[in-house]
This record gives C-alpha cells, structure tokens and sequence, in this order.
C-alpha cells in the first residue's frame, strides 16, 4: 500500500520556482530520505504535504485519499523548528498536541517524554529549553499515540553526537515496527543508514528517486590492484564490456552496466593475462558520491 | 466545538498575559465606574444649594435604570484593554508559529480560525459579565426603591457587549494581518487613541458626521453618553440616541465582514 502519492508538485515564491513538478511514492513500512542542498525545495516540499503551504500545481494523496485534516491527525510530524506554546511546560504542549490530534492520553504523554528523556523536565517552561531539548520534545510530540506516519525535517538539528545516534536508532525502531517515516535531512551518513528509500532534490528538481540499492547502484564498480598496477591498467582497458575505467596510484576501477560484473571472471581474465591480483572488491556507490554527483556540489 | 474551546483555554489558561490583561480589567471596570460614582456622591451629596443643583442637572446616572447607560459609556472606554489581549494572542501563533503546528496536528485552517472565534466570544462574555457585576452593584447600592421600570434600559447590556465583540474582532484581524506583536499593538494604539478620533472630529465638521462609519466607532456609538449630556445640547443628544438603531446593524454587518475577512485570509494564504 502507498502511504503518499506525490504527483507534479509545484510551488513558485514570486520569480523563484521552488518546486519543479516534483512526483514520486513512499510505500508503507519505508523510512523515505528527501536530500537535497539548501534551496532545494525539501522544506517547501513537507509543508505543502502538511498543509502548511499550497500547491501553484500538481496533488499529493495520504493513505490512497485526497488530503483532510484527518490525515494529518494520523502524521507525527517536525517541520523545521519545533514550534511549541514558549510560556508552557513540555507537559503542557503536548496535551495541546492531543487535544488537536487526538493522538495518545495521559500516559502516553509520559511515555513520549521519557523516551527522548525529557520526562525530568517535563514541568519546565519550553522557553527554559535548550536548542536539543526543544527538538527531542518537537520528536516527542511527533511520536505521541504512536501515528501511522512520522515526518522530520532535519530531526537532528541542535542534538550531540549522542542525540543523533539515539535519533538513528528510534527511526530504524519505528521502522521495524511498521511505521513509515520520511525524513528530510543534510547528513547523507544518517540517511544511508537508516534510509531505505531515498530522494534527491535539486534546485526544486527531482533528480532520482527510489530504493536506497536502486538508487545507489546504478553501476557495479570493480576495484583491483596487483603488484605492477601500470601493467593492470594496460590489461584492464581491453577488459571486454566495461563502461569505463579510472586508475589512480594504488587501484584501477572498473565500471560495468548494473548487475553484470562477475568477480570470477574477472579474476581468471586476469590471472590467464599474467597478473595475479592482490586486491579485488565490488564496491557500492555511496550515498554521498551519487549525492555530489547528482546535485553538482563538490 | 467543546474539543476546539477546550484546545483554546489550554493554551489561554497559563498566558501570563491572559491573566495580567484580564486583572486589569477586572480592576479598571469597577473602578473607573466606582471613581466616577464617588465623585458623582461627592458633589450630589453637598446639603448647599451648588449640590442641589447639579444633583438636579445630573438626576441619577447610577440608580436604575440609567446606571445601564452610565456604566456602558465608561466602560467602553476600556475595551482596548481585553482588545490588546486578543492581538496579542493571534500574533503570538504567528510569532511562535504554533499555529503552524495546530495546522500540522491535525486542524482544519477554518477549525483554528472557528477556535479563535470562540476565544474572542469567550473574552467577550468575561467583559460582558464584569460589566453586567458593577451595574448590579452600583444600582442597587444607588437605587432606594427598585421601580418596575429598572430594567427598561438594559438592553445597554447587549449594547455593550455587542460593542465589545465587535472592537475585539477588529483587534484579532489587525494581529492576524499584521502578524508582528509590536507592530500590530502600535498600529492598533495610534488608530484607536489618535487617527480615529481625529478623523472622527474632522468628518463631523467637514463631511456630515461620516466619520460614525468608521471601524471603531461604529461600535462607540452604541453607547451613547449618560443623559446628563442631553443637558448641553438636547437636539444633538436625542440625535445620538436615535441612531443607535442604525449603528446595531452596522455594527453587526462590520463584524461579520471582519470574520469572513479574517476567515478568508487564513485560508487562502501560505502559513
């Protein structure tokens, strides 16, 4: 089932188009990573899909429906600042939250508190927070009642280095228990780690979109090395069916179309050449090589 | 309706500024009236033959049922005190973008909006009661025998309190337009203290009164001065007295135009 059906998205902000007919699905059960370089439109993308802002063009569906404010009563979300009531106590904002949602009760108010440990400040004033504790509690609202669909937008702004782990492992948590979370972020290491879906946006352009191992492999690359890499390389540029190949001072890559480099036969190609390889991995792209790739930025 | 006010007092119930501005309110009402009684006793009270006179000229501003009118006239000058608060509630949403949040929680824009509707009600009906508690306590501790008659002017009660849910909308539509807390309180203060008034004075004199159909004081002239103002000039007084029929309707129409304005705009525009 598709929790969200996006469909030529687009926005304009006066001679700026933010959104250029962006579409793609998040299918139930996903955690959806929506990366992109500042100006990118992630932002602008969320909160048309929160009812935040509207749409010049294009329709988006929730949960296979037209959007209503019901849907969004079944959507934890955090879009780009935790905006909470600043004169009241953590506590006291999320019983606003649901009073509107309807998500969650009293003990369910606790439990969300303590699990991003701010059960101990739950009577402070929001505006006594620290930049991270405003964020865990913006995440402990988006989790009360615990809704279908969880939406962040930079979930780990403002957190240490404990905070961000403690963030990778709630999202993959919810994943495993079936919940569907899209995340907008910039730290492309999180978003490889958790992701199992993934979009990139550039300049209001959606350049891919799909499975994390879609998406990231494109092209098998085959990396060797042998004690007389100048040798290897003359070899390896008759290799038959490559795409490409690139040499640098301790390896030769080889590029192949998706699904079609076999390590084997490489090997034995190699071996009845002359040369004995000491080095020899298919690698995978990474999620920030195809991210500069896609986006241009270096 | 009842989850949407709950939502409401949840948020209103622990604003310092809800309870500083109502305080405040519930002090300058009583009081403004109980310093205009006191002085009122003061002169009246003198056994010489000035008391007399003026006890005379002024008859009985706050016995029934003219205490209905006296007290509506002062108090009305105080409206701007509840006002504030609502401006600054609607753009404290924005400052603090919470209304963003209500949105992405899980209201509709017309619920948040139906919400803040039935805040502006719900003040309303304080003043409307703080109002209602010093008529009751002033005219019965002026009235020595309560006539039939004594309520034959409280329909100045519903006059006041139309008066005020109509200034207190206009307040919420200034801060939901304007948004900035500072900007839509000084915006408000100047047009309600300085340009109003002055434009009020200089329509009468230049273009036929029309000034009456400005934004507050359409509601001002819902309650008219108490009736020893007919005493400096009758013809002008009696006028005063007969348009309020009119300025009911206007003041209906305006408020109504306020909403709808403010209903549209927040549904139409980019949170």
């Amino acid at each position: 089932m598709l929790i969200l059906n996006v469909n030529e998205l687009e926005k304009s902000y006066g001679s700026v188009r933010a959104l250029k007919g962006v579409s793609f699905t998040v299918p139930e059960g996903s955690v959806y990573g929506i990366l992109g370089p500042n100006g990118s439109g992630k932002t602008t993308l969320l909160s048309i899909l929160l009812n935040v802002l509207s749409a010049d063009k294009g329709s988006f569906e929730w949960f296979g429906n037209s959007p209503d404010h019901h849907h969004r009563k079944q959507i934890g979300a955090l879009l780009e600042t935790p905006n909470f009531y600043h004169y009241l106590s953590a506590e006291d904002n999320l019983r606003i939250t649901h009073s509107i949602s309807g998500r969650g009760s009293k003990e369910e108010i606790d439990q969300a508190l303590q699990k991003v440990n701010l059960h101990t400040f739950r009577t402070k004033k929001f505006s006594s927070f620290s930049l991270g504790m405003k964020q865990r509690l913006a995440i402990a609202a988006a989790l009360l009642g615990r809704p279908r669909v969880l939406v962040f937008d930079e979930p780990t702004n403002g957190l240490d280095p404990v905070g961000i782990a403690e963030i990778r492992e709630l999202i993959i948590e919810l994943s495993r228990k079936g919940h569907t979370v899209i995340m907008a972020s910039h730290l492309l290491d999180e978003v490889e780690k958790v992701c199992t879906h993934v979009a990139i946006l550039k300049l209001g352009q959606l350049m891919v979109s799909g499975p994390v191992h879609d998406v990231l492999v494109q092209e098998d690359v085959v990396e060797l090395s042998a004690s007389d890499n100048a040798a290897l390389n003359k070899v390896a540029a008759d290799f038959p069916g490559i795409n490409n190949l690139v040499s640098s001072e301790h390896f030769v890559q080889l590029y192949f179309p998706k699904g079609e480099a076999d390590l084997s036969r490489i090997n034995q190609y190699f071996f009845e050449k002359g040369i004995i390889l000491s080095h020899l991995i298919l690698k995978r792209k990474r999620l920030e090589e195809k991210f500069f790739e896609l986006t241009g930025n270096s | 309706m009842i989850q949407l006010l709950h939502t409401e007092w949840l948020k209103l119930r622990k604003y310092p500024a809800f309870w500083w501005l109502m305080g405040i309110t519930f002090l300058s009402y009583p009081g403004m009236n109980g310093l205009m009684y006191a002085i009122y006793k003061g002169i009246t009270s003198d056994k010489q033959q000035e008391g007399k006179i003026v006890s005379m000229l002024l008859g009985q501003p706050f016995a029934f049922p003219e205490v209905f009118r006296t007290v509506a006239y002062a108090s009305s000058l105080f409206v701007f005190i509840p006002a504030i608060l609502m401006l600054m509630q609607i753009s404290n949403e924005f400052t603090y973008k919470t209304h963003r949040q209500n949105i992405i929680d899980g209201w509709s824009r017309r619920q948040f909006m139906t919400a803040k509707l039935m805040g502006v009600l719900l003040v309303s009906f304080v003043v409307f009661f703080v109002y209602l508690a010093v008529v009751l306590a002033i005219g019965y501790i002026n009235t020595e025998v309560v006539q039939p008659n004594a309520w034959k002017l409280s329909y100045y009660a519903g006059l006041f309190g139309l008066q005020v849910f109509s200034q207190l909308s206009l307040a919420f539509l200034l801060g939901l337009i304007l948004r900035r807390a500072f900007i839509a309180l000084g915006v408000f203060i100047f047009y309600m203290l300085i340009l109003e008034n002055m434009l009020v004075g200089l329509m009468k004199w230049k273009a036929n009164d029309s000034g009456r159909f400005l934004f507050l004081e359409v509601s001002d002239r819902l309650t008219p001065a108490p009736a020893f103002f007919g005493q400096l000039d009758e013809v002008a007084y009696k006028h005063s007295l007969d348009l309020v029929n009119e300025h009911v309707w206007l003041t209906i129409l305006y408020t109504i135009v306020f909403w709808v304005a403010a209903f549209r705009i927040y549904e139409k525009r980019d949170l």
